[in-house]
Order: C-alpha cells, then structure tokens, then sequence
C-alpha cells in the first residue's frame, strides 16, 4: 500500500498495516465469493425436501385413511397433512425473504413476483375446485380433480422457475409433476393418493439431492 | 494482460483486505441490485465505521455509488457496484492470476512491492488499459497526500 503514501490517514494504515501477497488477495476474493454467494443463495435443497416429506407422508396418509378398511383415521391425517405442508410453505417462503433482505433492484422483484404467483394460482384453483363442488360434482371425483390439478400447478410454477433460472433439474421436477398429477386420476380413488405420494413425494426428494450434494460440495 | 516481461499493476483501490471484501460482497449480488448499509455490513462481516471509511475510498474512485432515501421516514443507504467497479476487481482478479502465473512473481513480498511503485504513475503503466475508469481511479489515489 506504498502507492496510498505513509500516513494518508491513521485508520488507513491500521487497516492495511499488512499488505496481502497476490495469493492471499486470490483465496480473499475467491473464499469471500464463496461465502457471500452461499449466503446469498436459497438453500433449494432445504425446500424440495420439505415438500418431497409433506408429499410422501402427506399423499400417503390420505390413501390410508381413504381405503375400504381405513388404517388411519382422517382425525390423525389431516392435522399432519396440515402441519407438514404448513412447515414446507414456511421453508419455501421464509428463505428466500430473509436471503432478500435488504437487497433492491430487479432481482428483488422477480422472486416477488414470482412468489406471488403461488397464492393467485392455488386461489384460483381453490375457486375452481368450490365451483365444481357446487355445481355438484360427486366426492369421490372432487379427490382426483383437486389434488392432480393441484400437483399440475405445481408443475407448471417448478416448469417457470427453472425456465427462469435456466435451472434443469427444478424445470424436470416441473415437467415431472405434469406427468404425475395428470396419471394420478387414473389410478382412481384412493389410488391417485398413493401415486401423488410415492412418485410426486419421491420426485421431490430426487430433485433435492443434487442440489444438496452442490451445497455441500461448495461448502467444502 | 501483460507484456513480457511487465509485472501487472494492482489496483490500489481494491488491493486492501477491507475494501477488497465490500468489492467481493457487491460483486456477488445480481448487477443492478443495491443493497442497504446494514445488510452489506453483515454480508462482509465489519464494523459500520470501518465499512464507511472503505465505502468513501470506493465511491471517490467511481467503483460504487452511494444513495440515501426515505423508506417509512426512516434514511436508508444503499450502495451499489458501478460499472467501473465491477471491471476493476476483474481486472484486479485476472492481475493476480498473472502475477501468480509469472515464476518467482509470486513471492511473498516482491509482487506486492514491485506492483506498488507503478501504482504511483498513472496511465504508462498500465498497457492493456483502455483510457477510463481504472486510471481515473489511480489518478485519485495519487492525489492522496
């Protein structure tokens, strides 16, 4: 730090007191990307896991509970269902929040934008599912429809995020789900529940696995 | 980057552990972001009188710029990377990665020293560098008493 001229100011020269080598200054700017870039990031890994447990254990319990001989009763189910998928919204909303704190610019609006997008759909799909109810379409078809048109929107919001991330993985999730929700009425009733939670709960967790294996990697 | 035989010049600007971890920190958020002082403080891990003593060298190199507004009546500052600032700590990136490349260059106190001499000169020394921003930089620098 010759070039700032001794004494410039004291705090300069107690801040720069040891000058870096080029080395050091590289592994600075190197381990400092790193570190910021990880704290920066959302921890994708943490939220398909979250869904792929609530999807399993959720979906599967439904179809116990919703067999000819129920092995579990919808009194047990359902509050489950609900704390699950409850903890998952948590998880995917919170992080990417905190992660935006007190960042502005375009970025800020998109992941707005984007999460935004979650509650208008499954509003509106909420609407769509009472106008049918209404309408009179019978119990054992509300099941199909609701829960496959649900997994659909879902794979329809994962196809959007990986196609704005240009991320491949959460774009095949997307595409997954698309074939899972829609093949899931032809199981019937309470069949649909058992393949939502085996191929739509172990497609989320497939998903997160490379993700969280990319973390630790980069946290290595 | 270099002519044979030319050692690559470091920023001094950005060539300062303090300083050169704000640069980072900015340079990881998505260009066109700013971010608040207190988020960019705990991001780079400082105290907020060190963090804007080195904030003020950025910003009179034209590396970063610094606005205040009002949110809810409170004063908020953002601070954002400049254009400027995102070509000087590659530039500054890809000088180290020369001087590490260039055999006995990466000795402990040599590179470190024998860039800072040229650091004094404004413009001859720096060959690859287009007239701009990084010699404005220095420039100022040099100003320094």
């Amino acid at each position: 730090m010759a070039a700032m001229g001794p004494g410039s100011d004291s705090e300069t020269r107690l801040e720069e007191g040891n000058p870096l080598t080029p080395r050091q200054a590289l592994v600075l700017v190197e381990d400092e990307r790193d570190r910021v870039t990880r704290s920066l990031q959302v921890n994708v890994a943490a939220i398909l896991s979250a869904w792929g447990v609530a999807w399993l254990v959720g979906f599967g319990l439904a179809y116990f509970a919703s067999t000819r001989h129920p092995a579990v009763s919808w009194l047990v189910a359902g509050p489950v269902i609900g704390v699950l998928s409850l903890a998952a919204a948590v998880t995917s909303f919170g992080q990417p929040i905190r992660r935006a704190r007190g960042i502005e610019g375009a970025s800020r609006q998109v992941t707005i934008m984007y999460m935004l997008a979650w509650p208008l759909a499954f509003g509106a799909l909420a609407v769509l599912n009472a106008g049918l109810a209404h309408e009179g379409m019978p119990q054992r078809l509300m099941s199909l429809v609701w829960s496959a048109s649900a997994a659909v929107t879902v794979g329809v919001l994962y196809l959007g995020i990986g196609a704005l991330h240009r991320d491949r993985i959460s774009y095949g999730l997307g595409a997954w789900m698309l074939v899972t929700g829609s093949a899931s009425v032809f199981a019937g009733h309470p069949g649909n529940f058992a393949v939502l939670s085996l191929a739509g709960g172990g497609g989320f967790l497939i998903a997160a696995a490379p993700y969280a294996w990319g973390r630790r990697r980069a946290a290595r | 980057m270099t002519a044979p035989h030319t050692l690559p010049v470091l920023d001094p600007v950005i060539h300062a552990q303090p300083r050169l971890r704000v640069t980072v920190a900015l340079a990881a958020l998505p260009a066109d972001d700013k971010i608040t002082f207190p988020r960019l403080q705990e991001l780079a891990g400082m105290t907020a009188g060190n963090l804007a003593t080195h904030l003020r060298k950025l910003e009179d190199a034209g590396y970063i710029t610094v606005t205040k507004a009002y949110r809810r009546r409170t004063p908020v500052t953002y601070i954002a990377l400049t254009r400027a600032g995102r070509r000087a700590l590659e530039d500054y990136t890809a000088a180290l990665r020369d001087l590490l490349a260039v055999p006995g260059s990466a000795d402990e106190t040599d590179a470190a020293s024998g860039a800072s001499p040229r650091d004094a000169e404004p413009s001859p020394g720096q060959p690859d560098e287009p007239p701009g921003e990084p010699t404005d930089a220095a420039r100022l620098t040099d100003r320094r008493p």
